[in-house]
């Protein structure tokens, strides 16, 4: 039998090289079956080449496709050679990991049922179809999963709402818009693990009533789409999904329809606006119809909440933030990558400890926690630990688990402007807070950077960013002057 | 009566009316309030006299939540919650005046105004601002971002519209314009293009205004709330000072307007919110179009002339009556008491309309009296009385929002009536199903937004063999409902007509031939009609212009009675009404062999109510109708006709015959606006008053009586009323009333179905739907209820005849009429006003294969030529109608749609044959020597007019 | 036969054939009659009757019915 060799191919293994580096293994004249895997996220090691051995896979990396030749010299690898990092399960970055969500990502053919399967693929789903729809909803209630796109709202009181709604048809609609500076999680887990995601939204729509889903994955992500296009089919051919009818649709490019009911008018075939809530998506959602939206990490958590059990799930973590939490690092930091870590680890330990400190080798100035609308927050804070409530009381987020390290040399009077500046270029048009406020905001926050009456215009600006924080119709203009606040707060000499 | 003559602007409570019985108690500001469930915050605060500050709201459209100014705080809930978008929860503690509510709303307010011209002294909309009421509420005292930021104060105007102007400098994107466009009008003409601060608001992709999709219904400038979209008039004239409600004179409809007048100027017509047909929306031409009454072709002084070749002689009234009385009166002495009639106009009040009908009856002592509707709904009348026992539609409009199934049969309702029009396309889009029978594609076949389910495209003529198709499809499918049928109709009746309609000569299969639409597709129809679960038809002239209009009508009735379909809201036979007041007219005792209240002369103790009333004695027989005095004119017999308000010799067909008619007879009085076609024909020349002029009601398709009231003083000095009044005491029978009311209150007196009827009530109710009495002191919006105004609904064998206007070798094509939008009737009004921009000319409507055959380009000039005459007009090469089909409109006289049309007419009413006329098309250099002397005859007449 | 009662006729025999749903003529001539007398003035009826005596036109079986049904 041929050895198994294991080359990731995800979208950013493959900018990496990975793509080449398979080529080269292919062309070696060596008994080699290459399995094209999606990505463990350890993307400073990328790519990252695997091989089974007898105690379990090795790690080669990274290895560029100049190295392949120098691999295979000697024909296949062994735990000695000079570019082996040892079993890979044993890297202490991951060592040191929860990996429930992520358990496959990395490991398997993203598209072979049975790899899937194999790895406890649809456990989830035939728990879920032996058990009563509220029985399921009281699963995930017990679970203690919150939303994890970043509104962090319990999930299973989304699904109780959709459940108790009563109508001819609901959907569930899988957000995959995923467009939060230094986040990658979603495509991750589309690329890497495409058939988890199904499942989730095939036990979603058992447990709430909906016959119709569509996954809306950000246009920017073509393989993402592709592969989770593909692993429709296989798994409608396969059956999976007779009661659900399930279909991706390619999201309009536009930040805003990240925001659910943006979202759901974009998926009507509108221009995507931010609808008013109440009614809340769960009651009238999609056409009007009710709607269970649902982040990838959020549908993607809940198969082995179903096959392991919730409280298995809610043992992990604290307080009122149950499980793990996918963090990607990001930015100027030695290790950037996936790390999903219990709620509860420390901002240090994911900074310093895991993400070894900044890639330039200068101290760390800064890290925005939860995209372009999360604050900046500075390494006296550090010992925080991931807990939603805990990041809520320091007037931050942890958001969709995005972490962007910042060394010294950061102009931080320049990153306010660019929440407002992104705010005003990512703005639907539709509140007045946002559409004026944000191009304001710019504008005051260049006079206090020019020196303008800027005592003056601080107490402007800070009146601005209440008035987007309290007045904006969604988060974007209520929450892009979380960056800004926290700058003047942490940073007064910056702004 | 004050209630109706107001100062600024309506009252807007934000968000629109909540029907629930289920009543909320809530505390605002500490207060106590209770609101019907569903209701928004700010309306329960707003009602209950707590003005929240609102931008991007507005009562007319539903809740949007954008321009984030009428926060409020809710105890136990975070953040600061919109009032426009939160319902009402029992319970709730809503603060709606906090000082952090104070500090967000003007923080916001001023952002607004950082991007915001400040002229608000030279701007149009100074006074009627909502962008400045809100600022000098919340109490903004600076803008502290200063101007010279980014900005849209170079942004272009757009003046491309006739009638209003689009200034996006002053806009400040609430959408108010692109919802009323997309909600109320139904259009979807405007969007916002651009996001976030870079949004604007857009006509079409980008285009001027006049160059989109844009039909100028006015929704988006009343909906707006600064000067960004505002009427030219406004602009010109400054805002107005006080406001009259009166009722539109235009289509059947009968929209219910704000007149807002600066002295006796009058500067705009604003929809009236509460006008409960129109519900605060308007057309192109109600909205716009009313400069006709003002403009210099007005006459306003009365003229005589010994004959019609003679100079007009401006007169002074008294002159001018006595001399009108004077030929009557010798004309009686010589020809004998019916040698002269007179005929009622639709677009005249029915107080105005049953003066003229009683003018004729008891002053000139015969019943030849008939009105303009002959030529349009009488076949209506005869159909409906005859079926269900009354000469009027069934429903309100309203009663369209719970339709399921509408079918439009002969009607053109985004063109003829557009208001109505999209009332309707909302339910539409709202899902229910469609069926449009119609020669023609009209706009509602397949549109953007509606799409019919089965467009039974049938030949010009065949209505009856398609009725009688979709009839027996019901019959023999047993699709019927026989419980309806079994209590509420007269069981031998049904039996013979059902006998009838289920031959296999009515069947979609056989009358294929006949119509052209395919047995399937009319099977279908049948099929989804009879299924509906609330099944509506509405028909328009299509069904009544017709050899057999008076079948067609009872066609319609016959299935709409054998499917259950009647005397509940959400289904119906429905006439969409030609003009303002065909309705009212008809009820008024226009026709010759009915008084008012559709009671036939025969009937001894009608007649004896009215004679003691009138103090006459009536002739027990009929009179002659419009077409019988034209040829009893032609005969010698018929000398002498009293006009009002109808330009028979341009709207009536076989222009050469009626123009011989009238030149035949030896006085001719015209009461009219203008020096009209009819005019030239005239001995006198009574000048009559705009509706602007009028107090009075008109009565809608809807049976609906609504006001009109007086907005500037009649021009002539007189009104339309005291006219007819002077006239018939110069004949010897003296008329006095004081005012428009007290000849309300004779036909309350008179009429049964009008005994609850008053101008008190009016205005105490906004409007009544007769039959309004004892029994139904409120009026009665839906009709046959329990049973029909006749006892039980009577089934008649409709067979189908064909119409002796066939195409042949000669005459190959099918020549039909419709109307369009921003024209009305003969245009005597709209081409007197800017609508003119839209629709300066009729155009010929024909197929690409007619047309390649003929040599004929799109723009070419084409000779049309009937058995009648001939005419020319340029093409409009189209699929909308068929092969061996041609469509023109008639607005303009020098067009001559009706020197084509023949003298064919309904065989029970003698409604003309518009829709169906046998012509030849062929390619011509230029307009007919009949065109050319139009507009040389039409010099002359202008020559013989008094130079003032 | 004048232009006028040329035309009568025709009217009278538009009548009579959209009353013809039924093969007894005694029916469909009453239904005529009763319309004409509803619908038209006197003199026209007596013109349509002074055409029939002379006997000149050719018409329809049930329309002759009715013109003997008619009051002046």
């Amino acid at each position: 039998m041929s050895t198994r060799v294991y080359v990731p191919a995800d979208a950013a293994a493959r900018a990496l090289g990975a793509d080449s580096v398979a080529e080269a293994i292919a062309n070696l004249d060596l008994d080699i079956d290459i399995v094209r895997t999606g990505s463990r996220g350890l993307y400073w090691l990328e790519t990252l080449v695997e091989m089974d051995s007898d105690q379990g896979r090795l790690g080669f990396g990274p290895v560029p496709a100049a190295a392949v030749p120098f691999l295979f010299e000697a024909g296949l690898p062994d735990a000695d050679h000079e570019l082996c990092l040892g079993l890979v399960s044993d890297i202490p970055e991951l060592a040191v990991q929860e990996r429930h969500t992520t358990a496959r990502c990395g490991v398997i053919d993203p598209l072979s049922l049975d790899e899937y399967r194999r790895y406890g693929g649809f456990q989830g789903l035939e728990k879920a179809r032996q058990l009563r729809p509220q029985d399921i909803v009281e699963q995930i209630q017990q679970s203690g999963l919150r939303g994890r796109g970043g509104g962090a709202f319990p999930t299973g009181i989304k699904w109780q709402t959709v459940l108790n709604a009563e109508a001819d048809r609901k959907y569930v609609v899988c957000n995959a818009d995923e467009g939060d500076s230094g986040t990658f999680i979603d495509r991750l887990i589309m690329e890497s693990d495409p058939m988890m995601l199904i499942e989730g939204m095939c036990i979603a729509a058992l447990a709430v009533g909906a016959d119709t889903g569509y996954i809306y994955i950000r246009s920017g992500y073509p393989q993402a789409i592709a592969t989770m296009r593909r692993a429709l089919e296989l798994a409608t051919t396969a059956g999976y999904l007779e009661d659900l009818q399930l279909e991706v649709r390619e999201a309009a490019g536009v930040y805003i329809c990240g925001e659910e009911t943006a979202l759901l008018e974009s998926l009507e075939g509108k221009r995507g606006m931010v609808r008013y809530r109440p009614p809340l998506p769960a009651l009238e959602g999609l056409f009007g119809q009710p709607t269970l939206v649902n982040n990838v990490l959020s549908l993607a958590a809940v198969p082995a909440i179903l096959a392991d059990g919730a409280d298995q799930y809610a043992a992990m973590g604290q307080e009122r933030s149950r499980g793990t939490l996918t963090v990607q690092l990001a930015g100027n930091v030695k290790r950037g990558g996936l790390y999903e870590v219990p709620f509860g680890t420390s901002l240090r330990e994911l900074v310093d400890s895991l993400g070894g400190g900044t890639l330039s080798g200068r101290p760390v100035r800064a890290v925005q926690a939860g995209g372009p609308l999360g604050a900046y927050i500075p390494p006296a804070l550090f010992d925080t630990p991931l807990d939603y409530e805990a990041f809520k009381a320091i007037d931050a987020m942890l958001g969709h688990g995005g972490l962007v390290v910042f060394d010294d040399q950061i102009d931080l009077g320049e990153m306010a402007r660019f929440a407002m500046s992104f705010c005003a270029e990512e703005s639907c048009g539709k509140c007045t807070p946002c559409r004026i406020g944000s191009v304001r905001g710019v504008e005051v926050i260049d006079r206090i950077r020019a020196g303008e009456q800027a005592e003056d215009n601080r107490i402007l600006l800070k009146d601005l960013c209440d008035t987007m924080i309290d007045g904006s119709l969604c988060a974007l203009g209520g929450m892009a002057p979380y960056p800004v606040l926290s700058i003047m707060k942490h940073f007064p000499e910056e702004l | 009566m004050g209630n109706y003559y107001r100062v600024g602007s309506e009252q807007d409570y934000g968000t629109p009316a909540v029907d629930n019985k289920e009543l909320v108690s809530l505390s605002i500001d500490g207060q106590t309030v209770s609101v019907p469930a569903g209701t928004s915050v700010m309306r329960a605060a707003a009602i209950n006299g707590r003005r929240i500050p609102k931008l991007c709201a507005n009562e007319d459209l539903s809740a949007f939540g954008s321009c984030r100014m009428c926060l409020v705080e809710i105890e136990g809930r975070k953040g600061y919650p919109a009032s426009c978008t939160t319902l009402v929860e029992e319970g709730m503690v809503v603060n709606t005046q906090t000082e952090q509510l104070a500090k967000l709303r003007r923080n916001i307010i001023e952002l607004y105004i950082s991007d915001h011209p400040l002229d608000c002294l030279t701007c149009a909309a100074n006074g009627d601002c909502e962008l400045q009421d809100v600022a000098g509420a919340v109490g903004l005292r600076e803008v502290r971002y200063g101007y010279e930021g980014a900005n849209h104060l170079d942004a272009a105007k757009d003046e491309t519209a006739p009638y209003f102007s689009f200034d996006a400098s002053k806009c400040i994107v609430c959408s108010r314009c692109v919802r009323a466009c997309e909600e109320q009008q139904g259009t979807f003409a405007l969007t916002v293009e651009g996001r976030g601060f870079e949004s604007v608001i857009a006509a079409s992709q980008g285009d001027d205004f006049i160059d989109s999709e844009c039909v100028s219904c006015g929704a988006c400038v009343k909906a707006c709330p600064t000067a960004t979209l505002t009427e030219k008039s406004v602009i010109e004239k400054g805002q107005p000072d006080r406001a009259v409600i009166t009722t539109c004179a235009y289509c059947g409809v009968g929209c219910s307007f704000r007149a807002e007048v600066r002295g006796n100027e009058l500067v705009r017509m604003v929809p009236n919110r509460d006008g409960q047909a129109n519900h605060g929306h308007s057309c192109v031409k109600g909205r716009f179009a009313f400069g006709y009454a003002t403009h210099p072709d007005r006459i306003a002084q009365p003229m005589i002339r010994e004959s019609i070749a003679d100079e007009w002689q401006p007169v002074d009234w008294d002159t001018a009556i006595n001399y009108a009385a004077q030929r009557l009166q010798s004309i009686q002495k010589q020809y004998g008491r019916k040698a002269i009639g007179g005929v009622t106009s639709s677009r005249c009040t029915n107080e105005e309309v049953y003066l003229v009908q009683k003018f004729i009856r008891a002053a000139c002592g015969n019943n030849n009296v008939d009105t303009c509707a002959r030529v349009c709904h009488s076949p209506t009348g005869y159909g409906l009385k005859t079926t269900m026992g009354e000469s009027a539609g069934t429903q309100t409009f309203d009663s369209v929002m719970q339709a399921d199934t509408i079918v439009v049969i002969g009607a053109n309702p985004t063109e003829a009536h557009p208001v109505f029009a999209s009332q309707m396309k909302r339910r539409l889009r709202q899902g229910a199903n469609l069926i449009v029978i119609d020669p023609r594609q009209i706009a509602l076949v397949d549109g953007p937004h509606v799409k019919a389910d089965h467009h039974l495209q049938l030949r010009p003529g065949t209505n009856v063999a398609v009725i009688n198709a979709l009839a027996h499809t019901i019959i023999t499918e047993q699709l019927e409902d026989t419980a309806f049928i079994a209590a509420r109709c007269e069981d031998e009746a049904y039996q013979t007509w059902r006998e009838f309609i289920s031959q296999d000569s009515q069947s979609p299969e056989t009358l294929e031939a006949v119509t052209g639409v395919p047995a399937a597709e009319v099977r279908a129809a049948a099929r989804l009609y009879a299924k509906a679960g609330n099944g509506a038809i509405y028909y328009g002239l299509g069904v009544t212009e017709h050899s057999q209009g008076s079948t067609m009508v009872m066609g319609i009735a016959n299935l709409a009675m054998a499917t259950g379909n009647l005397g509940r809201p959400g289904v119906g036979v429905n006439p969409l009404r030609g003009q303002n007041n065909v309705q009212g007219s008809c009820d008024m005792g226009s026709f010759p062999h009915e008084l008012p209240g559709y009671r036939h002369l025969s009937d001894q103790g009608t007649r004896q109510l009215f004679e003691q009333h009138w103090q006459v004695e009536l002739d027990p027989e009929p009179g002659y109708r419009i077409p019988n005095m034209f040829d009893a004119a032609i005969e010698g017999e018929f000398k002498g006709i009293y006009i009002q308000g109808e330009d028979m010799a341009q709207s009536d067909p076989d222009t050469q015959h009626v123009h011989a008619a009238l030149a035949a007879m030896e006085c001719v009085i015209v009461q009219d606006l203008f020096l009209n076609e009819t005019a030239k024909f005239a001995h006198v020349f009574l000048p009559g008053p705009s509706f602007l002029e009028k107090d009075g009601t008109f009565t809608n398709a809807e049976r609906r009586i609504s006001r009109v009231r007086q907005v500037m003083p009649p021009l002539s000095g007189m009104g339309e009323w005291e006219i007819t009044a002077a006239l018939a005491s110069a004949m010897g029978y003296p008329m006095s009333y004081d005012h428009p009311q007290h000849i309300m209150e004779e036909i309350a007196a008179l009429t049964p179905t009008f005994s609850g009827v008053s101008y008190k009530r009016l205005d105490e109710l906004g409007s009544i739907q007769w039959p309004c009495n004892d029994l139904q002191p409120d009026g009665t919006p839906f009709m046959h209820v329990d049973e029909f105004v006749r006892g039980k609904g009577y089934f008649v064998p409709t067979p189908y005849v064909a119409s002796d206007e066939r195409s042949n070798a000669r005459y190959p094509l099918l020549l039909t009429t419709g109307r369009i939008l921003s024209q009305y009737n003969v245009g005597a009004q709209t081409r007197r006003t800017d609508n003119m921009h839209y629709h300066d000319e009729d155009r010929i409507e024909i197929h690409p294969s007619d047309a390649e055959v003929r040599g004929i380009r799109h723009g070419d000039w084409v000779g049309l030529k009937s058995r009648a005459g001939e005419t020319v007009l340029r093409a409009d090469v189209t699929e909308r109608v068929l092969p061996g089909v041609v469509y023109t409109t008639f607005h303009h006289p020098e067009s001559g749609a009706n020197v084509v049309t023949t003298e064919n007419s309904d065989w029970a009413t003698n409604c003309p044959e518009y829709k169906v006329t046998a012509v030849q098309a062929y390619p011509v250099r230029e307009p007919s020597n009949r065109q050319k002397q139009f507009r040389a005859e039409d010099d002359k007449q202008r020559e013989l007019l008094p130079t003032s | 036969m004048t232009v006028r009662s040329d035309k009568l006729l025709h009217m009278a025999e538009q009548i009579t054939a959209n009353m013809a749903y039924t093969d007894d003529q005694s029916v469909v001539a009453a239904k005529v009659a009763d319309h004409l007398n509803r619908f038209w003035d006197p003199r026209m009826k007596a013109a349509l009757r002074e055409l029939h005596s002379e006997g000149s036109e050719q018409m329809s079986p049930a329309l002759e019915e009715a013109i003997g049904l008619i009051h002046d």
